[in-house]
């Protein structure tokens, strides 16, 4: 167990190492943040003091190894364009985004599931057909569409909910909306298909035989066992959320990591879009281990087979 | 009885008492309420420091409300006096002395002397630190409001420089500033504005309460709020809604809904930003831009109207020149009619009865609109291009490093005058000039060194006359920013100060009825 939870541990670190290589040269490859930071016409003796300023004058070796010196001490480095800690900055959004990803994967669950579960018990049936269209409308629709169509008809037309920002409960519910859709839908396939498989397993015919009704027969026998696979993967999705959600952010403007990002991307600011991608990286890779490690403890042959 | 002979006596010294007051003006009356902003862009805390003024315009959004300047642009002044009251120049051209106001103070109460004007001239180190470093000898200050430039050489552009092309001349309380440090200063920034600050989410929102201390005048609106929307449909929605009262950048069919929208208002804020299309190949023998007869075809193919009509709902100004129409120095050119006939029969006499091929026109991808349509009507002429869009940064980088052939739809939004943009897209060794003529840079070389302002006018203009001859580039026009303005809103301040962007100066903007 202690081999396998080391090379799982390895192969973990070696995953953040080579994001890190990849998200540093990538950022690089977009261009010259000093030009964004400028209006044209701008003297190219200003140019070069923002490239020193910045650090961006040196090798991209030299750049590379501070970035990582820095990096083990906890350090993500100084905003180009607010000129404050990253790791702060982060820390100040992330709040906005747990709180989004969490209304969202609820909205994704009391969704998803329900719909899931009628499309497998009324399978090829009207309601199967239904569900089938609303998950394929919400992997399918992009979410800044589905957004403003959302601000048009709750905010401007109905006005019922506040268009955009933050503050209170009303200003959550729609970018949760248009984030959880896409989820909602995810959850709604895998709940209707693990669904099919364990309504046709031996112990539910059992029960079938028993007599047992057919809704504690869903509820209780199926359902429970059909929503293990569900949960772990809304548990994945949690995660995803929290680090996908760039555009719905964007769109709403919810202040959280995904808008963020977003400001990285558009001012070229490489402190931003290195940690905002390496921490999202890392939470991804942390909840992968943890899973591992959770399926070795539960399940033996795992830490044996590899 | 005794009552009754009071109360007349009584009554006229409750009048006596309360009249000034009910005649007092409006402005003189305890701000109150809010405006809030749709901000298009994420708001950076190195806005509230003037020494880092990176030479765009965005900070001035902030610097107008926090802070204040020696001088700056205002309403109908170019270069109105702020917190100096008067300034004089020595004969030499050498010393720029500067009278501050008396009794100013910052925010947190202390006054503005001139050790802090002093200190945010040294402290400056923005876009063209290095020029003011390099020209400025040394800054004296003989009395608490007397402030002395000495320069090593005559610098005619100084005081465009020190007032308006960078964040020099805004001044920062020097022990503030040197007790918590520059970052701390950024966290909480204190000014001489007529704002002063009150909380900061970065990329998020900006909040400012009125300084009733402000010199000018005090503000009417109580608190304001800025907050970034980076979506242009959610601003509008945002806007119609009555969350915000102000919405900035609404281009296209958004703005032609915001104009059909009862209650709301379109307001056109025309930005020193010219844009123009460079024939970069003009010095070059064997290319047909090198003929000015096709320069003039593409000049006259160009139906400039129609266009600012269909992008910017004809708010963009139509000048004719690459120059910002509110620059000093400035020279109103002829500008050219839509004349397809003329375009074709000026090709014709060239060479090219058939029209050519044009090669590709280089723009940034935010303009692209703009390019297309330029292009679609050179096509008509006969000038056969393709649109080339490159993102922002690789578009002016591959400008700067001139890379580029054929044809560029250049653009300038810098700061400055007449001076230092043809200095930057005219004269020869300029960042984005790909070749120049010897004419012209010999009357550039002559102004640069002429001290009388009226002589060095004529060089300049005469100057941007040779390049309307030789038709280095086909002017389309200066940008108009269109902005959304609420029902609540009185005085948004848009447009109040020419060439700027936004709303300003903040201590005129006010709430309907207020």
């Amino acid at each position: 167990m202690k081999r396998y939870l080391l090379a799982r541990a390895g192969f973990a670190l070696v995953s953040l190492v080579l994001l890190s290589v990849t998200i540093f040269a990538f950022v690089r490859l977009t261009g010259d943040p000093a030009v964004l930071l400028t209006e044209p016409g701008a003297s190219p003796e200003d140019l070069v003091l923002i490239r020193q300023q910045f650090g961006l004058d040196r090798p991209l070796w030299v750049q590379y190894g501070s970035f990582v010196a820095h990096l083990a001490r906890g350090d993500f480095g100084q905003s180009f364009y607010y000129r404050t800690d990253v790791l702060d900055l982060y820390l100040s959004r992330l709040p906005a985004s747990l709180l989004l990803a969490a209304v969202a994967m609820a909205f994704s669950l009391v969704i998803g599931i329900p719909t899931g579960v009628i499309a497998a018990v009324r399978v090829n049936g009207w309601w199967d057909s239904a569900g089938k269209i609303f998950a394929l409308l919400g992997l399918s629709l992009p979410s800044f569409w589905v957004g403003l169509l959302l601000i048009l008809f709750f905010s401007v037309f109905l006005g019922w909910l506040p268009s955009s920002g933050s503050g209170s409960l009303l200003h959550v519910l729609m970018p949760a909306f248009a984030l959880g859709w896409y989820f909602a839908a995810a959850h709604m396939r895998l709940t209707r298909s693990s669904m099919l498989e364990v309504l046709g397993s031996e112990y539910v015919k059992l029960a079938r035989l028993k007599g047992l009704p057919e809704a504690l027969v869903i509820a209780k026998h199926a359902l429970k066992n059909a929503l293990i696979p569900v949960l772990t993967l809304a548990g994945i999705n949690l995660v995803l959320m929290v680090n996908v959600a760039v555009v719905v952010e964007t769109v709403f403007a919810w202040p959280g990591v995904g808008r963020l990002l977003y400001e990285g991307i558009t001012a070229r600011d490489f402190p931003i879009v290195q940690a905002t991608v390496l921490l999202g990286g890392a939470m991804i890779v942390v909840v992968n281990f943890l899973v591992d490690v959770l399926y070795a403890v539960i399940d033996p042959r795992i830490r044996y087979d590899r | 009885m005794r009552h009754r002979g009071l109360l007349p006596v009584l009554l006229v010294l409750l009048s006596a008492a309360l009249l000034p007051a009910a005649l007092a003006p409006r402005a003189s009356a305890a701000p109150e309420g809010q405006l809030t902003w749709a901000v298009h862009v994420s708001l950076a805390p190195t806005w509230f420091d003037p020494a880092e003024a990176p030479g765009i315009i965005t900070p001035y959004m902030i610097y107008y409300a926090l802070h204040d300047a020696l001088a700056k642009p205002m309403p109908g002044q170019a270069m109105a006096p702020g917190l100096a009251e008067s300034w004089s120049v020595s004969k030499d051209g050498r010393v720029y002395e500067f009278v501050l106001r008396n009794g100013i103070k910052f925010h947190n109460g202390e006054p503005v002397t001139a050790e802090d004007v002093k200190f945010s001239l040294e402290r400056y180190k923005g876009a063209a630190s290095k020029t003011l470093k390099e020209r400025v000898a040394g800054v004296d200050t003989p009395d608490a409001r007397r402030v002395r430039v000495r320069l090593k050489q005559p610098w005619p552009d100084f005081l465009t420089f020190y007032t308006s092309a960078t964040g020099a001349g805004w001044i920062v309380p020097k022990k503030y500033v040197e007790k918590v440090g520059d970052e701390g200063f950024k966290k909480a920034p204190i000014g001489a504005g007529p704002y002063r600050f009150v909380s900061f989410k970065p990329g998020v929102e900006l909040v400012l309460e009125a300084f009733e201390g402000y010199w000018r005048r005090a503000p009417q609106v109580k608190r304001l709020v800025f907050r970034v929307i980076p979506d242009e449909a959610t601003r509008l929605a945002a806007l119609k809604r009555g969350e915000v009262d102000v919405a900035y950048s609404i281009r296209g069919e958004l703005a032609e809904e915001l104009q059909r929208t009862p209650g709301l208002t379109l307001v056109p804020a025309v930005i020193q930003a010219p844009f123009w299309m460079y024939f970069a190949d003009q010095w070059d023998p064997k290319s047909p831009w090198h003929d000015r007869r096709v320069r003039l075809a593409a000049n006259y193919a160009l139906d400039r109207k129609a266009i600012n009509q269909a992008l910017t709902l004809g708010h963009s100004k139509l000048t004719g020149s690459i120059i910002p129409s509110t620059f000093q120095f400035y020279w109103q050119p002829p500008t050219y009619a839509y004349d397809p006939p003329r375009a074709k029969k000026l090709l014709a006499e060239a060479g090219y009865p058939n029209g050519f091929d044009a090669g590709e026109y280089f723009s940034d991808t935010a303009y692209a609109n703009l390019g297309e349509a330029a292009v679609d009507y050179l096509r008509k002429a006969g000038i056969r291009a393709q649109l080339r869009p490159l993102e922002r940064a690789a578009f002016f980088s591959g400008f700067k490093e001139k890379k580029f052939k054929n044809l560029i739809q250049g653009a300038s939004g810098a700061f400055g005058n007449a001076a230092t943009r043809i200095e930057a897209f005219v004269a020869s060794g300029g960042t984005y000039v790909y070749g120049a003529y010897p004419d012209i840079d010999g009357l550039f070389s002559e102004q640069a060194a002429e001290l009388d302002q009226k002589k060095r006018e004529a060089l300049l203009q005469k100057i941007q006359q040779l390049v309307h001859e030789k038709a280095i580039f086909a002017p389309l026009w200066e940008l108009a920013f269109l902005n959304g303005v609420g029902p609540r809103v009185g005085q948004s301040g848009l447009g109040l100060i020419a060439g700027h962007a936004y709303s300003a100066p903040y201590e005129d903007v006010t709430l309907k009825g207020k």
